[in-house]
């Protein structure tokens, strides 16, 4: 099957455009095709599983060669972005009801998919780059759907990817000066002899470009206002997916095109590459993650998580060991799992009160929304790295690899990050779920079968993974063998390493067993009374039956103490260039005046100082 | 078969030994006031009266919270070496093999993760309820435990990187070997003593549960076997972080009764500042914890660091 990679982006891209053309016949029709194309996809993904191969596609295209392949990174990547885009297409089914300009949406959903799925499928850095910028302008226009506000966090999106996408291109330009060959494979072995100092400029043109789309700290600011402005299910694949094909990229430049040794190697010199990237990724998980503290908009909240949960991603793989790239990578999926599951939730509780999502409007849903809470308990337990979610062993193998490689300090910000997070998704749930349930909500109906499914789906797979880590650590092993890591010791329920194992199924058993008898034990006293939620004891006070919930400014003390600290500088900063470039650009759109004398006396002047260069210096 | 044995028999002694600790903290404060106090016994008393009555219930969640926190610390235990050794066995003539069934199936950083399942299913189960005060209450020990964590992930990290793993059962060994911890890592020894009370939520850092602030904040809503249930998961965290206190800084124990012997001193010394100390607001809490504690843990992480 050496067409596969092919068969697969033909049918991506194919499904894209006959989504919108079924949408001009039917509405029904294109609801049925989108669902069906995106399962398919799965599906076909999931067959190529071991087939590895590369094809060359088209021979001569400008004097490169454009090939695709299909290796187990591209296959463990692909399997997840069709994953997750699955399931939030079927999600958008009744969200998106009655939406205008559905064909539009649902065949740019599928473009973003395809345009995914070529990254990570193409085999050589033109097609890359084709399938990139494929990917950044089809989210460009996802995230501008809504118009208005929308259109402006659209623009932050796309100047910053643009800029992301000119160091990409200097970086591949220079590759092929160098070696006459674009082609992943090859430049691999090519680059063994490449000096530390062309390397880092590789590192660093494309870093840009991959530290931008994964929102790396100072390169993260267009992440929250394109989760506020953007539609929830697209907001899961922005943060599930889109956000990890930066991770997708760093992978494959550092340990598939560079090589393991050789960023082993960086870390000796007069800097040290992985202390600076890896406390680069220490402060992605630290300042996002208070910032998030201080939102009252659920998905901005959600969104400052996303950035910080990369930083978790970048101290895994920075130091190039094996457990840590194993973390990262797992970290990756599962990041991408309990990111999308609680965007999910959030669009549903935002479809069902009527599109609110003011953490200080919501509260006590959890009796009208069961499924929703239940993933909504899910996905923070996953967020937060609870044992049994999968969340725990990607952290787990991540803090692992620091301590034992001597960065306590680097750990202790990773752990001060999980504790932000834990307050802070607190929150979301707290106010979202539990407490007084205000009376406006109190008919609200549970959330529709369409959004209780891909609900319900990715809480499987956190406990799946979190309780048998092994069958995803399977497949990132053939990915760690590809790039000529030691391979970690597994077992199908965790580890089994000499400094420090982890069996997941004996602390699972533990804890349903603990929990077992301690049911056993409650049930042996009188069966409580049931009441109505409100008829509660306050000490003789009174507490009105409505709104008396404890959500707004919830951690008021804190706020006091940190929020004079945590002002987004960079942010004002990239604005304050914004503000002298546009500046510019009106004195440079003042040399157009309309006048035809003007231009020739342009002309001239320009023929003039070309005769003195001539004169002076004698160049031609 | 020594493991199932293990496996049930230190949660029981956790058991015992938390409940009796509960009773004797009561006798000790009661006496440091110059009263009589209750009898040690009197938390049983209690326990056995609430399991007799009848409490009201918000629903499903309101009652698993409360399981899913118990069943959460007496899995913790499981985690923990309960006293015993490897390593200088020959030495002593009650020493016997470490009491810790599950210490094979993960280290340190399980237990700090299983530490959560406590507060997270109380916070829970007081949600279910529309009690603001139980809110007030949660969201005062969310922000007293990020206050203590910050201090103890330091102490946590330095012991690991001093001991340069991150099995527990080998830095009890190394101790055994090599002196306490608290002489190789005294700051942190120091430091995490100062946040055990708020770690063990007694006064002055009995923020969360203020019975005369916010009606004991999440408890407010319990009564009958609930409470009884409650009661249980306080003794339970009461042993673990005083069996973790011990285990990080004294050596753990040759054998359980040298262990227990240790964990007593330490929980006498921690009555000591619950019995004599006022209230602190949260805010002052959660300054004092990340002053002088996050300093100390701070400083012996350095030396750690750079001594290595």
């Amino acid at each position: 099957m050496r067409m596969l990679p092919a068969i697969i982006l033909v049918f991506a891209f194919a499904a894209a455009g006959l989504v919108y053309l079924a949408g001009r016949v039917h509405p029904r029709l294109r609801d049925v095709l989108a669902v069906l194309s995106s399962l398919v996809l799965v599906g076909v993904i999931g067959y190529g599983h071991g087939k590895w191969d590369q094809l060359i596609c088209v021979p001569d295209f400008l004097g490169v060669e454009l090939s695709l392949r299909l290796n187990s990174l591209g296959w463990f990547f692909a399997v997840y972005i069709a994953l997750i885009n699955a399931g939030s297409i079927v999600f958008s089914l009744s969200y998106m009801k009655g939406k205008e300009r559905l064909n539009f949406y649902y065949s740019m959903m599928l473009l973003v998919n395809a345009g995914m799925l070529g990254v990570v499928l193409s085999g050589d850095f033109l097609s890359f780059y084709i399938f990139w910028e494929t990917m950044s302008w089809s989210t460009y226009l996802l995230i501008s759907y809504k118009r208005g506000p929308a259109l402006h966090a659209g623009m932050k999106y796309i100047v910053m990817s643009l800029v992301g996408s000119c160091a990409m291109l200097v970086g591949i330009l220079s590759l092929h000066g160098h070696y006459g060959t674009l082609e992943i494979a090859q430049l691999g072995g090519l680059l063994a002899g490449a000096s530390a100092g062309y390397i880092v400029f590789l590192l660093l043109t494309m870093g840009i470009a991959f530290g931008i789309k994964f929102a790396i700290l100072p390169l993260h600011t267009w992440m929250p206002d394109a989760h506020s402005e953007a539609v929830s299910p697209f907001s899961a694949v922005l943060s599930g997916v889109l956000v990890r094909m930066g991770m997708y990229g760093f992978l494959l430049i550092m340990y598939s095109l560079v090589g393991v040794k050789t960023i082993l190697e960086l870390g000796r010199g007069a800097w040290d590459f992985h202390l600076l990237f890896s406390w680069l990724g220490a402060l992605t998980i630290v300042i996002p993650t208070f910032i998030a503290l201080l939102q009252d908009d659920a998905k901005r909240l959600l969104a400052c998580h996303g950035i910080g949960q990369g930083g978790d991603l970048i101290l895994g793989m920075a130091f190039g060991t094996s457990p840590g790239v194993a973390g990262g990578i797992f970290h990756t999926i599962n990041h991408g799992s309990y990111i999308a599951l609680l965007f999910l939730v959030v669009g549903a509780v935002e479809y069902r009160t009527g599109g609110v999502r003011d953490l200080n409007r919501l509260g006590g849903l959890m009796q009208r929304m069961p499924v929703a809470f239940l993933g909504c308990l899910v996905g923070i337990m996953g967020l937060i790295g609870i044992p049994l979610t999968n969340g725990f062993v990607s952290k787990w193998l991540i803090y692992k690899t620091l301590i034992t490689e001597g960065r306590p300090f680097l750990a202790f910000m990773a752990f001060v990050g999980t504790w932000g997070t834990i307050l802070s998704v607190y929150k979301l749930l707290h106010n979202m779920f539990l407490g007084q349930l205000p009376q406006e909500y109190s008919r609200v109906e549970k959330s529709p079968l369409s959004m209780q499914i891909p609900i319900l789906f990715l809480c499987f797979v956190i406990f799946l993974f979190g309780i048998l880590p092994g069958i995803p650590l399977r497949a990132i092993q053939g990915v760690q063998r590809e790039m000529g890591f030691a391979p970690l010791e597994l077992t199908l329920w965790g580890l089994a390493s000499d400094v420090g194992a982890l069996n997941m199924l004996n602390i699972c058993v533990a804890l349903v067993t603990a929990f077992a008898v301690v049911f056993l034990v409650m049930r042996v006293g009188p069966k409580g009374r049931r009441v109505a939620q409100d008829d509660s004891y306050a000490a003789g006070a009174y507490v009105p039956v409505d709104r008396y919930h404890h959500s707004v400014e919830f951690y008021n003390p804190l706020y006091r103490m940190i929020s004079p600290y945590l002002k987004d500088r960079v942010d004002e900063f990239y604005y304050w260039i914004a503000d002298r470039a546009s500046g510019l650009f009106d004195i440079v759109r003042r040399m157009y005046t309309g006048y035809a004398g003007t231009y020739v006396l342009y002309i001239v002047a320009f023929l003039a100082f070309l005769i003195l260069v001539q004169l002076v210096w004698q160049v031609w | 078969m020594t493991r199932i044995a293990q496996i049930v028999l230190s949660p029981l002694i956790a058991f015992v030994v938390g409940v009796l600790f509960l009773g004797l903290s009561r006798k000790i404060i009661a006496r440091i006031h110059r009263r009589y106090g209750p009898p040690i016994y009197q938390p049983v008393i209690d326990m056995v009266r609430l399991m007799s009555q009848r409490s009201i219930s918000h629903g499903a969640l309101f009652e698993l919270g409360v399981v899913l926190s118990v069943a959460g610390s007496f899995v913790t235990v499981l985690f923990i070496p309960l006293g015993g050794t490897e390593v200088s066995r020959e030495l002593h003539p009650f020493a016997h093999g470490v009491l810790c069934p599950l210490c094979g199936s993960g280290g340190l950083l399980v237990v700090t993760y299983l530490m959560l399942f406590g507060p997270l299913g109380l916070a829970l189960g007081a949600g279910a309820s529309a009690n603001p005060n139980a809110s007030i209450g949660v969201s005062r020990k969310m922000l007293l435990a990020m206050a203590y964590e910050v201090p103890f992930l330091l102490v946590l990290l330095a012991v690991m990187s001093h001991y340069g793993t991150i099995s527990f059962t080998e830095v009890v060994a190394r101790q055994q070997q090599a002196g306490w911890g608290v002489l190789s890592v005294p700051l942190s020894a120091v430091a995490g003593f100062l946040i055990l009370p708020a770690m063990l939520g007694i006064r002055p850092f009995d923020v969360a549960t203020a019975p005369q602030e916010i009606a004991s904040g999440p408890l407010a809503e319990y009564g009958g076997s609930y409470l009884a249930l409650i009661a249980v998961q306080k003794a339970m965290h009461l042993f673990v972080v005083i069996a973790l206190y011990v285990d990080l800084f004294l050596g753990g124990g040759v054998n359980l009764a040298t262990f227990l012997l240790k964990m007593l001193a330490v929980f006498l010394a921690a009555e000591m500042i619950n019995a004599v100390l006022p209230r602190l607001k949260i805010e002052d809490a959660v300054k004092f914890c990340w002053k002088w504690p996050t300093a100390l843990a701070l400083l012996q992480m350095i030396i750690t660091v750079v001594s290595k």
